[in-house]
């Protein structure tokens, strides 16, 4: 078991090294740099090509690339061009925002979509599971922006109940306990639910594939006939049997708690990490995208561990 | 049990109701009174949070700029009257200023009064730090090479500070004045070396009408009145926040929902929808900005002024300005803006005269082919136009220009390009043409543009332009005293306009969305919060 934590530990090392030598070399080829961005009227080009030797965008690549992996290599990520604050720093502010919504986002995509596979269970082929899979198929369909803009239009400004945007109102950012949170969860329901909307199709289609698949199996016949409810069948055998597929897909959705949606968070002025790297890859802040990217394919590797560890949780022969 | 379900639902619901509907918006706060009044908060929609306090750590956006502005003081005020003379200031933290008589120094006497927000009185050690920063090379601010010919500063007494410049130019007021006085007492202690990698946030001293309360990354910028402020009972507002919404169209929703007063970009598409709102005035002012499209000087067929020419006037420029900016831009005229004391009014604007154009064409040696394609020597006039791809306005001119130009049997491709990229190859020169767009600061330097690159000399000449006798009337303006540099400003302008090294395309107008009860504002086009602290919430 060592040997194999061992061997999955060098594994991720490398590949995070390779995918941040990757980003490193892209970042560099791509035209334009951060001086490029210094517009301003006042500005000279003197100005322009005084801040490329500074930042050291007029060495040549290898040794940028040597210096910044010196650096990181000892845990120091630098600081960011952008914000002009340690990419640690940057990136502990963003990060937490997008694990909560991503989290919750991702939280009502799963919930939803089992609910739905379950009720279109119960009348396989029939009206309901006609009508509930058109409209998972149109939820996956629909493009983020137009469910969180037709969210918006309809529960924050037709009805007044929910705020548009934001993680917090201007009377919210002062407030301190209760008051803070309730106001935190208010903000959180209509980006959480543009998240879960456009996510639970995929999960609700894909399960109920699984969960006929499961259904139609000797064990459920088997159970059934020993006079087990077909209700309890579903949600004690069939069930457990068809989450493992879903475990994968659930791995393979953990990153996107630290990447997060950058067109939610655009459209719900949400301080996270998809706005982040957006704005540091127009302004080619290159440390800041490094730890980023760092980040992401850390995320990556534990998403996978993740789902490792829970498939042999959930099937035992995993652990042979 | 269904009955305290149904209570404890209900109670849920309206509470939800009174917190989604509670507008954030505290205009009631002065609702009965007349005349400038204490009290009330202004909500701004800003698309991006201030990156940092500290200008001379910054690229300067313009947002952050204007905040900056607000918190900081300068020495003087720049005003707004640039149109018929050279801009004026007004005192801000000097009370009086005076050049020596043979204009190598530059004495200012600062208020007595000015206190930072921590209460310690703002001095001319503040303005010798200032300085002392904004040339430092360490601190590497854009500053550098601004405050190159101020060679040193000194404290003559607590109020008194004196600039010594390395020779008389016309611009020494406005190049003292550039920057934002920063304090010497709590900065001072961060090593200039350490100014890039520091977080002034923690170390903040203001010294502005309103210092900064409270500061939410990426969401929130709350600043709440100085009590100290020198120009008491200034400001009447209690508070100015700024709300970061990065969609523009999210920016109008939430200013329709009562959200927030004041926007401070309007798309021109969305002015007639804020021109329909009877609470909001929409105000619109010069943006010292022109566009144009650029045509790459020094490869053929662009190289060939009769070309140029031809394309511009194959281009109407007045559809553009009415569809594109909905009426709220004017045509541009040459290098300098129609709203500067310096430009040229006795230039003739180009016409839109596609036959003309085609005569040039002809004229230059450009047949129409069997597709109706002009070409020469076996080549089509086909080239790709380069544009910012996140400018919307600027796809709209380049559909525009494409067709316009198709008229006369040029064919052109719009090229969308992510910004930095377009910055890149617009620096590099790697473009046939492009649509661009240039901010002009109030001090009139044609030098950067219009000069020819020299080997070792930075240039934003990125065009490949170059005429001597042009060359020769900017330096000969750069050393002229302002009063008597018009008539060379003139003919450099006349120059330039019969070369059309580019086609100058539009000037932009600013439009500003405010709730028309706050009273008092005059938004200028010297910054929409130029007289921020007269501001008051009226009935």
């Amino acid at each position: 078991m060592l040997r194999f934590a061992g061997r999955r530990l060098a594994a991720a090392v490398v590949l995070v090294w390779l995918v941040a030598t990757v980003t490193f070399v892209l970042v560099a080829l791509a035209p334009g740099d951060a001086a490029s961005r210094l517009t301003d009227p006042r500005i000279s080009a003197q100005t322009r090509e005084r801040w490329r030797r500074e930042f050291g965008l007029d060495r040549p690549l290898p040794a940028r690339y040597a210096a910044w992996l010196g650096a990181a290599a000892t845990g120091d990520l630098g600081t960011s061009w952008l914000h002009h604050r340690a990419v640690t720093t940057v990136l502990g502010d963003a990060l937490p925002n997008t694990a909560l919504l991503a989290g919750l986002g991702l939280m009502v995509e799963i919930a939803g979509g089992v609910a739905i596979a379950l009720v279109q269970l119960r009348r396989a082929r029939g009206r309901l599971d006609s009508a509930l899979s058109f409209a998972a198929l149109a939820s996956y369909a629909l493009p983020t922006f137009a469910v969180a803009l037709a969210l918006i239009g309809v529960f924050s400004y037709r009805l007044g109940l929910l705020p548009p945007s934001h993680m917090h109102s201007l009377a919210g950012e002062q407030a301190h306990g209760p008051a803070r949170m309730f106001d935190l969860l208010l903000h959180l329901v209509l980006p959480a639910a543009t998240i879960g909307l456009t996510g639970l199709g995929a999960v609700a289609r894909y399960l109920r594939g699984v969960l006929l698949d499961e259904r139609g199996r000797l064990y459920v016949l088997a159970a059934r006939a020993r006079g087990c409810s077909e209700q309890r069948a579903l949600l004690v055998h069939v069930l457990p049997n068809a989450l493992l597929p879903l475990i994968t897909m659930i791995g393979m959705s953990l990153p996107f708690l630290a990447s997060g949606s950058l067109v939610v968070e655009v459209v719900f002025s949400w301080p996270g990490m998809g706005q982040l790297m957006f704005g540091a890859a127009l302004a080619r802040d290159v440390p800041l995208l490094m730890g980023a990217t760092i980040l992401m394919t850390v995320a990556v590797v534990a998403g996978n561990l993740v789902a490792d560890l829970a498939y042999a949780v959930v099937d035992p022969r995993v652990r042979l | 049990m269904r009955t305290t379900r149904f209570a404890a639902a209900s109670l849920c619901a309206c509470a939800l109701c009174a917190w989604g509907c509670r507008k954030e918006t505290q205009a009631s706060a002065a609702l009965a009174q007349t005349g400038p009044h204490r009290g009330g908060r202004v909500v701004v929609a800003i698309q991006g949070d201030i990156a940092t306090f500290n200008e001379y750590q910054s690229s300067a956006s313009a947002t952050e700029a204007e905040i900056i502005d607000l918190l900081f003081p300068t020495l003087v005020t720049e005003q707004p009257n640039y149109q018929e003379s050279p801009p004026s200031f007004a005192p801000r933290l000097a009370a009086s200023w005076e050049l020596s008589p043979d204009g190598h120094t530059l004495t200012f006497r600062l208020r007595r009064d000015a206190r930072w927000s921590d209460g310690i009185a703002v001095t001319a050690t503040d303005v010798v730090f200032t300085l002392r920063a904004q040339k430092d090379e360490q601190v590497g601010s854009t500053f550098v090479e601004l405050k190159s010919r101020i060679r040193d500063v000194e404290v003559v007494d607590p109020f008194t500070v004196r600039f010594h410049f390395t020779h008389a130019y016309p611009y020494q007021l406005m190049d003292a004045n550039d920057g934002h006085i920063v304090p010497a007492h709590a900065w001072g202690a961060v090593p200039f070396s350490q100014w890039r990698t520091t977080d002034f946030s923690e170390r903040l001293v203001t010294g502005g009408p309103f210092r900064a309360a409270t500061h939410t990354r990426d969401q929130t910028l709350a600043l709440t009145r100085d009590p100290g402020y020198w120009q008491q009972p200034r400001p009447y507002l209690d508070e100015l926040v700024f709300r970061v919404i990065p969609e523009p169209a999210a920016q109008l929703a939430q200013l329709f929902a009562g959200n927030v007063d004041m926007v401070p970009y309007v798309p021109p598409r969305e002015a007639a929808r804020v021109q329909a709102r009877p609470e909001l005035a929409l105000i619109s002012v010069p943006a010292r900005l022109w566009g144009f499209v650029a045509w790459n000087n020094r490869i053929a067929p662009f190289s060939d002024q009769r070309v140029r020419r031809a394309l511009g006037l194959a281009i109407n420029r007045q559809a553009l300005v009415e569809s594109v900016y909905c009426g709220f831009a004017r045509l541009a005229e040459g290098p300098v803006l129609s709203t500067m004391w310096a430009c040229n009014r006795a230039l003739k604007l180009l016409p839109f005269d596609p036959q003309q154009a085609r005569a040039l064409l002809a004229k230059a040696g450009f047949v129409s082919n069997a597709s109706g394609v002009l070409e020469r020597g076996g080549q089509a006039l086909a080239f790709d136009l380069l544009y910012p791809a996140s400018n919307s306005l600027r796809h709209q001119a380049a559909v525009l220009i494409q067709a316009d130009l198709a008229r006369v049997g040029v064919r052109v491709t719009p090229l969308p390009l992510e910004f930095t990229t377009f910055l890149a190859r617009q620096e590099a020169g790697a473009f046939q043409a492009l649509l661009g767009a240039w901010e002009e600061s109030t001090k009139v330097d044609l030098a950067p543009q219009w000069c020819t690159q020299a080997p070792g000399r930075g240039s934003n000449n990125f065009i490949g332009y170059s005429n001597p006798e042009v060359d020769r009337l900017i330096a000969v303006a750069e050393e002229r005293d302002l009063s008597n540099v018009k008539p060379v400003l003139d003919r450099a302008q006349e120059l330039i306009v019969a070369d059309q090294p580019v086609t100058f395309l539009y000037e932009a107008m600013r439009l500003i969305a405010i709730r028309r009860n706050v009273r008092g504002a005059d938004i200028n086009a010297a910054s929409p919060f130029f007289n921020v602290a007269d501001w008051y919430w009226g009935t």
